[in-house]
């Protein structure tokens, strides 16, 4: 993020709602979205009606930037070769690759995509190894038929970041023609990022919700299907102004009046209590940076992070204040890589 | 005699066939191709205060920060090391202005470079894009020995600080991924890179003040220290003031340096020597290993005959063997 951004966000410290925790900053709905340069501000509805709109956001309360606390469990988004050792053997697949249809679900299925990884620098030899062999099996490439000099070779690779390099005539070398990086230990590798966007990972309950879908309504014997009727969904109106109910004081307390009045005296002052955190808040990358440096110190000097989940990305996350600084960082997209921005700034 | 004199023109030819690989390889890949795919990148806003930015610093580990003007919106220079010596310096010869410096700015630390005469924060800066090896050449004429990586937002056509390069990350990058490297092997002491003469030097009685105007008046980032007859015993470094001043104390400036030494944090790395017959790739191959930033050339009896530092190296991988 372009720290102006930041600063923008800063500016409008005011709308934040003071919660009366002195731990959890509130969750602030503001959103970051890049192409305008403009916060965008939604009520707690926008949760509820269960919407995964990558503009409309929540901020992330709680940064720990601290040494992490015992017993953290461990991200889910830490880049983990143990977790994609969902790689099989090439050959196997390379029938089902050619028909559409079935490789499509078989994709689905089992979250796998089909890859195609070439090399066209010369050698004898070439093999590819990386994050997927948990960079011990080495998988040959073969020429491609009718072009001299192009080697290939087809992979299923789960989604997600994998980093590899080739083995040309025993020498690990890497592509000049696919993206490359430095890795946590400072080794320069190819990556590739597999996925994102087009092909979401979906839970093995939406995957078969999508397979009866796809099923004909008529289920014979005069049968049709029971399809539930879909509620029409609450008109939800975006505006760029910040509603009057964060900027005026006597409109916010009107409102959280009201707020009081139709709980039915059930939850008093429910308000005072931030909405929980949409679960892959819970884990961003910069909780998992190694806050014991002692060790990780020489290995990791650039800084290297494990790739974030998208969804963290273009969210305003901060610590709580102390010695009156405030520091908030946010996860952007640097052209292909992910950039994480912290920005001290003294509060004014 | 014959075979000898070949196998030595062998090592003079792999050397240089190597330093031009090495090169090559800097010039083919731009900076962005060697950031990580994720990565942190710590902003100081320029209103923050100096001792403030001083426990950010040390909190995350780090040496240096790239400082944001949220007015202008900008890049505004690098913090490094050498702004709290001269803050430091500035309040030594200033006793009476300890008001100013408790509260002084980020932004204020140009009127301390102008008040003790000292050359302004260079404020250079690379876009991403242009090959590392023109980033390396800009990163060696900086005095700070890094060079920001700054770019424009495409819809606000803003600055965006991207990284920050350092003279020891593009070094073990060269070590960790060019094989190259293992050809090195001529003796450094042929390569004219040693720095033999001027080398300054302290003792363990040397009071700390003295050592920290040394490294400025140098512009080095480290003095060594020595014993009675000159063998090398310890290393005063740049960054070991952040931890001398933390917490904004400067009372301590009256300690010896053997005494502020004490306030070194225990990963210390250690003090690293090699002798003129030592080989660069044997040099190469303890950066590869170990947060190494200066070798300190010894004799055999362990006395400080000289210093080859990171940007020695640099410029000799940048530069050197261009000759016939």
């Amino acid at each position: 993020m372009n720290p102006s951004i930041i600063q923008l966000l800063l500016q409008h410290d005011e709308i934040v709602v003071k919660h009366g925790h002195s731990e959890y900053s509130p969750v602030v709905l503001i959103t970051t979205n890049k192409k305008q340069g403009k916060e965008r501000i939604r009520d707690k509805e926008s949760k509820t009606n269960g919407r995964m709109d990558n503009n409309v956001t929540y901020s992330l309360s709680q940064m720990n930037l601290d040494p992490p606390t015992l017993g953290r469990r461990k991200s889910t988004l830490i880049f983990d070769d143990e977790e994609e050792m969902g790689y099989t053997n090439h050959q196997e697949h390379s029938k089902s690759m050619d028909s559409d249809s079935s490789s499509s679900t078989e994709s689905l299925r089992t979250g796998m995509c089909p890859v195609e990884i070439t090399w066209q620098q010369g050698g004898n030899k070439v093999y590819v190894t990386g994050s997927f062999t948990g960079w011990r099996k080495m998988i040959g490439l073969v020429p491609v038929p009718d072009q001299p000099g192009l080697l290939h070779a087809k992979l299923q690779l789960p989604i997600g970041t994998h980093r590899f390099r080739f083995i040309v005539d025993n020498e690990l070398r890497f592509s000049d023609y696919l993206p490359t990086a430095t890795d946590q230990m400072g080794n320069f590798v190819n990556y590739l990022e597999i996925g994102r966007g087009q092909k979401d990972t979906l839970s093995a309950r939406s995957r078969i919700a999508m397979e009866i879908e796809n099923e004909p309504d008529d289920i014979g014997n005069g049968f049709t299907r029971f399809k539930e009727e879909i509620p029409l969904k609450p008109q939800v109106e975006y505006t760029q102004d910040i509603p009057a109910v964060f900027t005026d004081p006597s409109v916010m307390e009107q409102y959280y009046l009201t707020l009081d009045q139709q709980q039915h005296n059930h939850q008093n002052m429910a308000w005072l209590t931030p909405p929980t955190l949409p679960p892959h808040l819970e884990d961003v990358p910069l909780n998992s940076y190694n806050g014991i440096q002692g060790d990780s110190n020489n290995e990791n000097n650039s800084g290297a992070l494990p790739i974030p989940n998208h969804v963290v990305l273009n969210h305003l996350a901060t610590s709580s204040i102390k010695h009156n600084t405030l520091c908030v960082a946010s996860i952007v997209r640097y052209k292909r890589k992910y950039v994480t921005q912290i920005l001290y700034a003294p509060l004014q | 005699m014959g075979d000898v004199g070949l196998g030595r023109g062998n090592v003079v030819l792999e050397q240089k066939f190597s330093v031009e690989s090495i090169r090559a390889f800097l010039k083919s890949k731009t900076s962005y191709d060697v950031l990580p795919v994720s990565y942190r990148l710590i902003v100081l806003d320029t209103s923050l205060l100096v001792k403030k930015s001083l426990n950010v610093l040390l909190q995350n580990n780090i040496v240096s920060a790239p400082l944001w003007d949220a007015k202008t919106s900008r890049f505004a220079g690098l913090l490094t090391s050498s702004d709290f010596i001269n803050v430091i310096q500035y309040y030594f010869s200033n006793p009476d202005k300890f008001e100013l410096v408790d509260k002084l700015q980020l932004d204020g630390l140009k009127e301390i470079e102008r008040a003790i005469g000292v050359e302004p924060i260079d404020t250079a800066s690379i876009h991403p894009a242009r090959p590392l090896y023109e980033a390396c050449i800009k990163m060696m004429n900086s005095t700070s020995r890094r060079i920001p990586l700054i770019d424009q937002d495409e819809d606000t056509h803003r600055e965006i600080v991207v990284s920050v390069l350092t003279q020891y990350r593009i070094l073990k990058f060269v070590a960790l991924n060019c094989r190259e490297t293992h050809l090195l092997r001529r003796p450094i002491g042929e390569l004219n890179i040693v720095t033999e003469k001027e080398v300054a030097s302290c003792r363990m009685t040397t009071p700390v003040i003295d050592v920290i105007q040394l490294l400025s008046q140098g512009n080095v980032a480290s003095i060594p220290i020595v014993d009675d007859e000159g063998h090398l015993i310890n290393v005063y470094e740049a960054v070991d003031v952040l931890g001398l001043i933390k917490g904004g104390i400067y009372n301590d400036l009256s300690l010896s340096v053997g005494e502020a030494l004490m306030r070194r944090s225990d990963d210390f790395e250690g003090v690293y020597t090699c002798t003129k017959n030592d080989k660069l790739s044997t040099i190469m191959d303890h950066i590869r290993k170990s947060r190494v930033h200066r070798f300190f050339v010894v004799d055999e009896d362990g006395k400080l005959t000289g210093v080859l530092t990171l940007s020695d190296i640099l410029r000799y991988i940048l530069l050197g063997e261009t000759g016939s």
